[in-house]
């Protein structure tokens, strides 16, 4: 895209962006689900303070004030306030674009700023990842010497080394009969922190007669850029991934199925990311309409033959999936035909503080939700915490002791796969029907309080 | 239109009550900037924002009991809300300016005890619709609590207390409340019931309301004569299956049928749950704005002709009744499905919606969830159906009698068309008697509109009381002009007690019309 052309796309985003702040009529319900108006009960950490915030930003013309960043900043993006908002004000939208705006018209602390840098040009990259991940487990045990956010940052290393290899680009063929083909993003920095979500998820699909393709030029999503302000870095990630996909869509494309639902949800929006770039618009959409969570798609194609293991397993709504995807049923019915009792973890709309790279950036904020977060997930009193994000996966492991897969995970190991690696060891199920599931009657085995 | 600031003493003191309060509670507990001040005095009423002093935050009773020593001292007005959730009725807005808001929701929220064996639950006003279905759910989803179809984050509490209602057996919330903690206006703290006895244990505090002596609970509803910081609440045991049912009916004359099927049901207790009664505009207006307001710009009603489309795009009639039973399985509870089925088949054109079918039909799945004792926010949108955030709700009942119902229908729909709004209302019906739920959605930044909105309340008040019909709940600009068609001495006993209980007025002056 010429100068011009961006100079084009950011004025139309900037538009939208003041008529989605004007929407918001101050009603408030928003600032009750919001988890930093929680701990904090201050206005302006609630997404209609930040409104009003980004509104009054987006008139001046100066640049942000550095409380106002740091309000912006402070914002999990985890779009909980999105799903009470009676003017449905498209908060997600409006937030990307003030990061946007402040990434544009305001100079961050130098520190700050290399910071930003280093975790965007690293977590995206699986080479460089898996580089600094092995240069910073040494210097873990030096955690609480280090200035700033570095200290927090090595807390959130995983301890060991991922177990097994990352899945290899290429053509994954259907076992048996093919009876659909689809793409998978196997993203970026899941490849380095848990291979084995992608090797479950081709290996269930496979089995369930999927040809899985995994485009040698996809790869990031862009919503790690995007999330920071940085659009045009988001935008060159997304575009590459549409090309690759167009690529493999010409031998035919059921879906394009994504298991980060962080990257879900900006797929999902690649149409809105170029819907004023003409040379892509037309694209995008395709790409966003082929977009599916995991779940969604094996919930249309259901699960087959299954061999029943009734772990008591706690399922946590990555914020991505329940606000941005607004996909809530099709996981726990999955595992639940799976053969495993799914509870739910109390205060499922409050995000675990992962969001991204919030937890880098934000550490005592993240800690703060990660620990009220452990503590619902403890008292469910399940046996295995299942989620379908790897990064709520990487914060949790650091506030439960629960082990903890990504869904396909266990939907593999229910329908002939391997048992998840973070399960070896784990005893037997202790026993199945202790806890309700929550439909609308409560479970036989709930009973004892009244008689019907 | 209301004069916020008419009939409140100014404060005497507000810089050394906020010292004071700091001094006490800590900084945290005390909020003055500006942002906070004019949050706390926003609604959506035709009257305006109000104008808030500022913002407390109390942990426990004691630190309520310092709050309110300090405010007598001080002589500042403080305006308890619980969870700030109250739309349509107010907010988090005090009913005059110059109040100080005590806010309960952030601190005060805890669950203190379950009792899955005899089911009830010990609560803080803090705590949310949302937070003690997921506590239940925690447990094993054993029992339920009596959700609203309002906001998953309003009070349980709050809404109890200012008689607010849900759909299951346990619709009534302030009759399942019980052992209610109160600190009152002159600061002293009471308990009611049994709670009330100085010595031992809980006893039967949790599970007996009426004991020895006068029955003091009723004193809380709706008053401000006091502070509530705890209370139990009863809990419905969940059943094993729940299975709705609804029907839809083409023309807005069937309400007289309609209520007078449904009285028989409900007067043998025949359904357990009440009856939702949603008009077209109330059903559908959660899922889409108004078609027409753009081109009317909210000068008339909406045509005949944009409703009858509006229910043809999500398969709605000008009335949808629903209902639920509670069993040990769908198929026990078939033959009564089937019963209520031909019941209802006596109306011409009447369409059964089955409970499966009903999910997947977003405005009846609201009656699903809330009979279900699941806390949904669906319902909200109704307050995107005009544009401009103006919103309050106009809250009279109809004896369940088919022929008073359809009057006063009559009577509704041409006070809302004479002030250019759109009738949209739901009958929440039992046996004798159904709370009507009037919503006026308007725009308020446009001032003929507000103008009209206000009117068309008022209207609506007048013609109800020359019928010798009330409200229930009120929007808090109404407060005055409901509590002024109470006969004088009913006024005058309040008052009393009032100043026996709060001789300084320091708690809501203006709440409920008592000062």
């Amino acid at each position: 895209m010429d100068t011009a052309a961006a100079g084009a796309v950011t004025e139309a985003a900037a538009i939208e962006a003041r008529g989605i702040a004007a929407s918001c009529n101050h009603f408030g319900f928003c600032t009750s689900t919001c988890p930093t108006y929680a701990l904090t009960h201050e206005e302006n950490e609630s997404p209609r303070g930040r409104i009003a915030l980004i509104g009054a930003m987006l008139e001046s013309g100066a640049a942000p004030d550095p409380r106002t960043v740091a309000h912006i900043d402070s914002c999990l993006s985890c779009l909980a306030c999105t799903s009470v908002c009676a003017m449905k004000v498209d908060y997600m939208h409006l937030i990307d674009h003030a990061r946007s705006h402040v990434e544009r018209h305001y100079r961050r602390p130098l520190a700050d700023r290399l910071l930003r840098r280093f975790v965007a040009q690293t977590i995206s990259r699986p080479g460089l990842l898996r580089a600094a991940l092995t240069l910073a487990r040494p210097a873990r045990a030096f955690r609480r010497l280090l200035p700033g956010r570095l200290g927090p940052m090595l807390e959130l290393l995983p301890r060991r080394s991922p177990g097994g290899a990352d899945i290899a680009p290429g053509i994954h063929p259907a076992v048996a009969q093919r009876r659909q083909r689809v793409a998978l993003l196997a993203g970026c920095a899941q490849r380095t922190l848990a291979p084995q979500i992608n090797t479950a998820t081709v290996s269930l699909l496979t089995r369930l007669g999927c040809e899985v393709v995994i485009p040698e030029g996809a790869g990031c999503c862009g919503s790690l850029e995007l999330h920071m302000g940085r659009g045009r870095g988001a935008r060159r990630s997304a575009l590459r991934n549409i090309q690759a996909w167009l690529a493999a869509a010409q031998s035919g494309l059921d879906a394009i199925l994504i298991n980060a639902s962080g990257c879900g949800t900006t797929v999902k929006d690649y149409h809105h990311l170029f819907e004023h770039d003409p040379s892509w618009a037309g694209e995008a959409r395709r790409i966003s309409s082929l977009a599916l969570d995991v779940s969604e798609f094996l919930a249309r194609i259901g699960l087959g033959a299954t061999v029943s293991r009734p772990y008591r397993v706690a399922y946590h709504d990555a914020c991505s999936l329940r606000n941005g995807q607004r996909v809530t049923r099709q996981p726990r019915e999955l595992l639940r035909a799976a053969g495993y009792e799914v509870v739910d973890v109390p205060e499922g709309h409050f995000c675990c503080g992962s969001a991204g790279t919030y937890n880098l950036l934000n550490p005592g904020k993240a800690r703060l939700l990660g620990e009220r977060k452990g503590r619902h997930v403890d008292s469910s009193g399940a046996e295995v915490l299942a989620v379908g994000n790897i990064g709520c996966m990487s914060q949790l492991s650091n506030y439960t002791r629960m082990p903890i897969v990504h869904t396909v995970e266990l939907l593999d190991w229910a329908t002939g796969g391997a048992r998840p690696p973070s399960l070896a060891g784990l005893p037997p199920p202790a026993g199945a029907g202790l806890r309700a599931s929550p439909g609308e009657g409560a479970s036989a085995a709930a009973g004892g309080v009244g008689i019907w | 239109m209301v004069n916020p600031s008419g009939g409140t003493p100014a404060a005497v003191d507000p810089g050394r009550f906020f010292e004071a309060v700091t001094r006490e509670l800590g900084a945290a507990a005390v909020d003055t900037t500006a942002e906070a001040r004019r949050r706390y005095g926003e609604n959506t009423m035709p009257g305006g924002e109000r104008a808030v002093l500022g913002v407390l935050f109390p942990g426990s009773s004691a630190d309520v009991q310092i709050i309110v020593r300090a405010a007598n001292r001080y002589r500042v007005p403080v305006y308890p809300i619980s969870a700030g959730n109250n739309i349509g009725l107010g907010s988090r807005s005090p009913v005059r300016d110059g109040q100080v808001v005590v806010d309960l929701g952030w601190r005060m929220s805890r669950i203190l005890e379950v009792n899955e064996e005899l089911g009830y639950a010990v609560i803080e006003p803090g705590v949310t619709f949302q937070m003690l279905h997921d506590e239940l759910v925690r447990l094993g989803d054993r029992l339920m609590v009596s959700a609203t179809s309002g906001p998953p984050l309003g009070s349980v509490l709050g809404n109890a207390l200012d008689k607010g209602a849900g759909y299951g057996p346990h619709f009534d919330h302030f009759g399942t409340l019980c052992g209610l903690e109160v600190v009152l206006g002159n600061g002293e703290v009471i308990r009611t019931g049994e709670a009330a006895l100085q010595q031992g244990p809980a006893g039967n505090s949790h599970v007996s309301r009426y004991s020895f002596g006068p029955v003091l609970d009723g004193l809380f509803a709706q008053s401000n004569y006091g502070i509530v910081t705890r209370a139990t609440v009863w809990l419905l045991p969940r059943p094993p299956a729940i299975e709705s049912f609804h029907f839809v009916f083409q023309r807005d004359a069937d309400l007289g049928a309609i209520i007078d099927l449904i009285r028989p049901l409900k007067l043998s207790g025949f359904v357990p749950t009440l009856f939702r009664v949603c008009n077209d505009l109330y059903a559908a207006g959660t899922e889409e704005p108004s078609p027409e307001y753009a081109a009317t710009k909210g000068r008339t009603r909406i045509s005949d002709a944009a409703r009858a489309a509006l229910r043809e795009r999500h398969g709605l009639g000008a009335w949808q009744v629903s209902g639920a039973f509670y069993g040990a399985s769908a198929a026990s509870m078939a033959p009564m499905i089937n019963r209520v089925r031909a019941h209802f088949a006596q109306i011409d054109g009447c369409r059964f919606v089955s409970h499966e079918e009903a999910r997947h039909v977003p405005p009846l799945a609201i009656a699903i969830d809330s009979m279900s004792g699941r806390p949904g926010s669906a319902e909200l949108g109704l307050l995107r159906w005009r544009p401009g955030g103006g919103n309050t709700w106009f809250t009279p009942g109809t004896s369940m009698s088919g022929r008073q119902a359809l009057a006063l229908d009559r009577l509704g729909r041409e006070t809302y068309d004479a002030s250019g709004m759109d009738y949209i209302i739901m009958h929440v019906a039992g046996a004798r008697f159904a709370r009507s739920l009037h919503v006026l959605v308007f725009n308020r930044g446009d001032p003929d509109e507000n103008r009209r909105a206000d009117e068309c309340y008022r209207e609506l008040t007048r013609r109800y009381a020359e019928l010798g019909i009330g409200v229930g709940r009120a929007p808090i600009d109404y407060h005055e002009e409901h509590m002024s068609r109470l006969m004088p001495a009913f006024r005058a006993t309040g008052q009393a007690i009032k100043r026996a209980l709060d001789p300084n007025g320091i708690i809501s002056p203006g709440r409920y019309g008592l000062l």
